[in-house]
């Protein structure tokens, strides 16, 4: 009980420079049959706006759980998640997809674009739900959308037309459509070659420079250290929280990776 | 999300899978075919029986000399001898209700026309017969009331008869031979067809005067029923009642005794295959709806089939904010749509083997609008009740589960 006054109180507080995400305490129990799982044992972690966080650790380390929290497809067991300073825990299924839609963009391992559904199709999908946008603005927003990952050209190929790379890409598109405050990545280098991998970091980080929050979940270092900090998970907890201050540059890397001829 | 929205969707969803759509379609296709086709039959035979009846009279009522119990020994109809014209006269005059009335008695012979020759019924009655009958001549014309005053040998034929004994002979002013008397034939009558009530051919008969028939065949005064035509529908049964107790009256029968006459309405008639054919639709159409049910189950089927296989794009959906209610409407329009494109096919089908009854087998085929709209709203009902399960199925998937599945 304490901990949600607490808690409260700090909202109020920091109504300045807002968190993007403020994460208190926060517990997630699994009953698995008999036994119960305890997936995060107390996390507590905030992100400001412009920030750029790769979240890392081993399988069962608590990172995926803390991203399903995060992307407010879960809910804690216990704890509280400020999300711009709503606190989103004690939210509805309802209340949790408008947030979704509108506030955090996904991008995921497996990019999960609709099948033989056009790019354009694709990305216009979020503007579908939630608030109503009409026909024009939304096909707008979402060309605007692919332009930013420079598939401009490519709005009316259909997913099966696409590179991994690209399918991607349009997934980021997808994301950005609805400008949320938060883009949730989780491995989204883990299906790509490594050339592509670090293209895709590339857009990320053009992204990040323009302002956007970005939290990346990967369990590989090399990709990590694009992130400006990063974030350890073991056991259910966050072992090691540092700051990345010698970070590369995802174009510079680009022009010393040896390019791959099919 | 808006409707027009969910609606390209459900489209293309089932688009993706034209051949799957069409088989799933076809058991509500088959189904609404089925009922309007079974009500169509149903309502066909509902109104023709209507037609039949009406073309046996205006508001026709059957008076019988009755059925007698002597000693034990039931005598059927026509055994009792106390009908006779005097109480046709009585009925004419004294009942309100009544507008016409016409007497008459009955026997059958061997008509002979030359070489040919032709075994039918013979009535004997008066030209109010005519009117009570609403059966007018097709060529020639009726016999008068001279002619009953005079017993005269003239005839009025069926069409049946006209065929059988004269092919393409004009039959007016011919002489025909009934009994070794000739008879002139002056008139033929419109052809009716088969009577309603007893399926017999109206057509198949001979109209000659009451008093020809009694003195020079039957010998005879009494007659065997008085054909009376109310005058309206309404008043069919006040007639009734009055002709009931005049006659009563008339021949002396005691309080509590039976009748030695009966009185048959023919909107009662009306009514019994009314009630009969109706009783015949519903069956028909009972059956029908029973593969509407199959329909149905099969669009739950295959919605259950298309959730599962669409695991992830409905993962997909509920990350970036499609609420449970949007995911379960997208769903349930799918299955309305199919039910519904499913029910138009059907309502052309339907139509289709309607006109083909009608065509091929002759039945009378009524299409009704009622049976249409009763179907749409039927295969709609099919399409959310059916849908409804599957849909919730989809909606109720967790996102992180679903966006996992392979």
């Amino acid at each position: 009980m304490a901990t949600t006054v607490q808690s409260e109180l700090q909202t109020r507080t920091a109504t300045g420079a807002q968190a993007v995400i403020r994460v208190d305490d926060v517990h997630k129990y699994y009953e698995l049959g008999e036994t119960r799982v305890h997936a995060l044992r107390g996390v507590s972690l905030e992100v400001k706006p412009g920030e750029f966080v790769a979240i890392m650790g081993a399988s069962g380390s608590g990172k995926s759980t803390f991203m399903n929290i995060v992307g407010c497809l879960d809910r804690p067991s216990s704890g509280h998640y400020f999300l711009d300073g709503t606190d989103v825990s004690g939210l509805s299924k309802r209340e949790l997809a408008i947030i979704r839609n509108q506030r955090i963009g996904f991008v995921f391992q497996g990019f999960n674009l609709l099948a033989r559904t056009t790019a354009l199709e694709n990305v216009e999908l979020p503007t579908l739900y939630g608030s109503r946008v009409g026909k024009v603005e939304r096909e707008q927003r979402a060309r605007r959308a692919l332009e930013m990952v420079g598939l401009g050209d490519r709005v009316d190929h259909f997913t099966s037309q696409l590179s991994g790379g690209q399918q991607q890409r349009v997934a980021i598109a997808r994301a950005l459509v609805n400008q949320p405050s938060l883009l949730l990545a989780d491995e989204p280098t883990g299906n790509l070659d490594s050339r592509t991998a670090v293209e895709i970091i590339g857009i990320l980080q053009q992204l990040n420079d323009q302002g956007l929050t970005i939290v990346l979940v990967t369990h590989e270092h090399d990709i990590a250290e694009f992130a400006k900090r990063n974030v350890v998970f073991r056991d259910g907890k966050i072992r090691k929280d540092e700051v990345n201050r010698e970070r590369p540059r995802a174009s510079e890397v680009l022009k010393n990776l040896p390019t791959l001829e099919d | 999300m808006e409707l027009m929205s969910i609606l390209r969707i459900a489209l293309r969803a089932l688009a993706r899978n034209k051949m799957r759509s069409v088989l799933t379609m076809l058991g509500i296709i088959i189904g609404v075919g089925a009922v309007i086709a079974m009500v169509g039959v149903g309502q066909g035979a509902k109104e023709r029986a209507q037609q039949q009846i009406a073309a046996m009279g205006s508001n026709l009522l059957f008076v019988g000399s009755g059925t007698v119990n002597r000693g034990g020994m039931r005598l059927g109809w026509g055994a009792t001898k106390t009908l006779v014209v005097d109480d046709q006269r009585a009925i004419l005059r004294e009942c309100p209700a009544v507008a016409a009335a016409a007497p008459g008695d009955g026997t059958s012979a061997q008509i002979v026309f030359g070489n040919d020759n032709w075994y039918t019924r013979i009535t004997g009655t008066t030209p109010e017969w005519f009117q009570v009958r609403d059966w007018p001549v097709a060529s020639g014309s009726t016999f008068t009331q001279s002619d009953v005053d005079t017993a005269a040998n003239v005839a009025v034929i069926g069409e049946t008869v006209r065929k059988n004994l004269f092919g393409a002979t004009d039959p007016v002013g011919q002489t025909i031979r009934i009994k070794d008397l000739p008879f002139r034939v002056i008139g033929v009558l419109i052809p009716k067809g088969a009577s309603a009530a007893m399926g017999q051919d109206q057509d198949d008969t001979i109209v000659i005067p009451l008093t020809t028939l009694q003195k020079k065949m039957n010998g005879n005064t009494w007659l065997q029923w008085i054909m009376v035509s109310a005058t309206s529908r309404d008043t069919s049964y006040a007639a009734q009642q009055q002709i009931t107790t005049l006659l009563r009256d008339r021949h002396r029968i005691r309080p509590g005794a039976d009748d030695d006459f009966f009185v048959r309405n023919l909107a009662d008639m009306a009514n019994l295959a009314d009630q009969q054919n109706t009783i015949f639709t519903w069956l028909l159409a009972s059956i029908a709806s029973v593969s509407l049910l199959v329909g149905g189950i099969g669009i739950m089927n295959i919605m259950l089939v298309s959730v599962t296989e669409r695991t992830r794009e409905i993962g997909i959906r509920i990350a970036v904010g499609a609420s449970e209610q949007d995911v379960q409407n997208q769903f349930l329009i799918e299955a309305v749509v199919l039910s519904l494109i499913g029910g138009a096919i059907g309502i052309l089908v339907g139509v289709g083997t309607s006109l083909l009854i009608t065509n091929v087998l002759g039945w009378p085929v009524k299409i009704s609008a009622l049976a249409i709209v009763i179907a749409v709203i039927f295969s709609t009902a099919v399409g959310i009740f059916f849908g409804f399960y599957p849909a919730r199925k989809a909606a109720a998937l967790d996102p992180i589960e679903a966006l996992r599945y392979e």
